[in-house]
């Protein structure tokens, strides 16, 4: 069915209205003025709330990264209408590198094994410490970022080259580099989310703990492009090359993910209560005690129960405004299930959770769209000259 | 024993209709046929290419198949059964003390509770494709041998309220048939 496109406008870049704009500027000048705030009134406090936003923004940076590495792996072709999407959030990885490069700072205030009077009085601590001791600890933290943001620039930017000069062997190139993404990615990823995440409560283990953290990456990172899209579709753009197809098959990842990030999280909930090892169970112990068995039943209804249902049905996925309600649900609980992995470690009792933590959120947020529009206002909304974009124009979803 | 296969064939052979068939050889033109011919009102028409083309259900307008729902009731009451039938087997009927845990222990039984409700919902979906489809179907008749091959056919069925050979058979040799015949279907 060869049509449809013949009167098809150049996408061009993204114009950025002057509300979202002042929206991310304010969001991120109040978000730093927050954290100095914050740092001055209680450092612990800061770096916690810091610790959330940066990797909640670094996962969705690195899911970009992924998104656009596996669809240039697999040869897939109905993505590369959105691709620039997935690409923009790559371009949040520089900042990522510097906001890291500030958390070095804090670390002392984030993990108890840094606290050398700590580990003397403890045997598992010292036992760890050829794992987690601050200069390993500094070097493999740096060199995910850093490692991230070569091969993000890499991959993109022939992406973005393809743009003018339309060389096919460009799509070529990605492939291979693609491969080398994938494993970088799989590995620095779970070591990432290990060494922040997972270290906080430096006696507790998981080994699915680095799947766990990718599957809530994947899920949110399918809800902000969405959101994305739907905000630049709203404002008159992309009409005609993304249309309710890709919706659909992005809804449909958002469900995939959705039960994706169910499996695991139960998986690692029921290794950990069948085998009821003390160093493994005080970890969802404390997260049942008290306020935090209200997160906990939150994650599970919000996060998988309530997204499932709402988007199973194929109408679900093909309306545009419950597809933004479903995907800002996502988002939000996103933002729980991080709070929820890093706070319990340090306050089982009760919940810290008030104004900085909402502002320094924004911050990052600020930070992140202002990356993301950044690089929309500079390449086209459509990779215009990829060999198969006729594919993605023509992408038809039949169930 | 003949006997036996020959009734159970006469079991298995689905009633026939009497149907007036047109047949085309390219698919844009008999797509176009097909929304013609359903604009003239026809409430039965029907559609048969060599390989699938989902264009045709718009044409036709067609709707959406009832299989989904089936497959969610019937997960759904998967759900439902594995739930009971855990704690039924666990706490009820053989209660067993397993590392002090609670004799229903809802983490221990969900993959059960999951694979009913996937077994159920996968099983009744097969159900409803081969109930909706009139499957088995044995020895069916044939409208054109070349449908299964490289070429398209339309036709209307005898319970059709607009039902008229004569009508449907100029209808579509207006449309381009190539070939429009009496067949059963």
């Amino acid at each position: 069915m060869a049509h449809a496109n013949t009167n098809l406008q150049a996408p061009g870049k993204l114009n950025v209205t002057k509300n979202f704009k002042v929206m991310y500027y304010a969001a991120s000048f109040v978000g730093l003025i927050a954290f100095v705030f914050t740092l001055i009134m209680n450092q612990e406090r800061a770096w916690h709330a810091f610790l959330v936003g940066f990797f909640y923004f670094t996962s969705l940076a690195m899911g970009g990264f992924f998104f656009t590495s596996v669809h240039h792996l697999t040869a897939a072709g109905w993505n590369v209408n959105i691709r620039r999407i997935s690409e923009a959030f790559t371009n949040f990885l520089p900042l990522a590198l510097i906001a890291g490069v500030v958390l070095l700072a804090g670390i002392y205030y984030l993990f108890e094994w840094l606290h050398p009077e700590a580990v003397q009085t403890d045997y598992l601590l010292q036992h760890k410490r050829s794992y987690l001791n601050q200069p390993f600890f500094i070097i493999r933290f740096l060199g995910c970022l850093v490692l991230w943001v070569l091969l993000a620039k890499k991959m993109v930017s022939n992406s973005v080259k393809q743009d003018e000069t339309g060389d096919h062997k460009l799509t070529l190139k990605n492939v291979p580099l693609s491969v080398a993404s994938i494993f970088v990615f799989a590995i620095t990823y779970s070591m990432f989310s290990v060494d922040t995440l997972m270290s906080l409560a430096p006696h507790w283990f998981s080994t699915i703990f680095g799947i766990y953290t990718f599957a809530g990456l994947f899920q949110s990172t399918i809800a902000a492009m969405i959101l994305m899209i739907l905000y630049i579709k709203k404002n008159g753009q992309l009409s005609g090359y993304v249309t309710e197809d890709h919706l659909h098959d992005l809804g449909k990842y958002l469900f995939g993910f959705t039960v994706f990030w169910a499996y695991i999280a139960y998986s690692q909930y029921m290794l950990i209560w069948y085998a009821n090892i003390p160093e493994e169970t005080f970890f969802f112990i404390d997260r049942t005690k008290g306020p935090w068995v209200y997160v906990s039943i939150s994650l599970i209804l919000f996060k998988f129960i309530v997204p499932f249902f709402a988007l199973l049905p194929r109408w679900a996925k093909r309306t545009p405004a419950h597809l933004a309600a479903v995907s800002v649900l996502i988002l939000i609980m996103q933002f729980v299930d991080i709070f929820w992995l890093v706070y319990p470690s340090y306050n089982a009792e009760s919940i810290t959770f008030g104004v900085p933590e909402v502002l320094i959120f924004f911050g990052f947020m600020g930070l992140f769209l202002f990356a993301v529009s950044r690089f929309l206002q500079k390449n086209n909304l459509v990779p215009v000259k990829d060999p198969r974009i006729e594919e993605s124009l023509h992408h038809h979803v039949v169930y | 024993m003949i006997k036996l296969i020959n009734t159970l064939e006469h079991a298995l052979r689905s009633p026939t209709k009497k149907v007036v068939a047109g047949i085309w050889s390219t698919e844009e033109e008999w797509l176009a046929a097909a929304k013609k011919a359903k604009q003239a009102g026809f409430d039965k028409i029907e559609g048969i290419s060599p390989y699938p083309t989902h264009e045709i259900d718009e044409a036709l307008q067609i709707p959406r198949s009832p299989i989904p729902f089936v497959t969610f009731v019937a997960g759904l009451a998967g759900c439902a059964f594995g739930t009971w039938f855990t704690w039924w087997t666990s706490a009820v009927d053989w209660p067993i003390n397993i590392g002090g845990k609670p004799m229903w222990s809802l983490p221990a039984f969900i993959p059960v509770i999951f694979e009913c409700t996937i077994l159920f919902a996968a099983l009744a979906s097969v159900g409803a494709m081969l109930f909706l489809g009139g499957l088995p179907k044995v020895d069916p008749p044939v409208i054109h041998p070349d449908l299964t091959s490289h070429k398209f056919a339309l036709f209307v069925p005898e319970d059709d309220k607009k039902y008229d050979v004569a009508k449907i058979e100029a209808l579509f040799k207006e449309l381009g048939a190539e070939e429009v015949k009496q067949a059963e279907f």
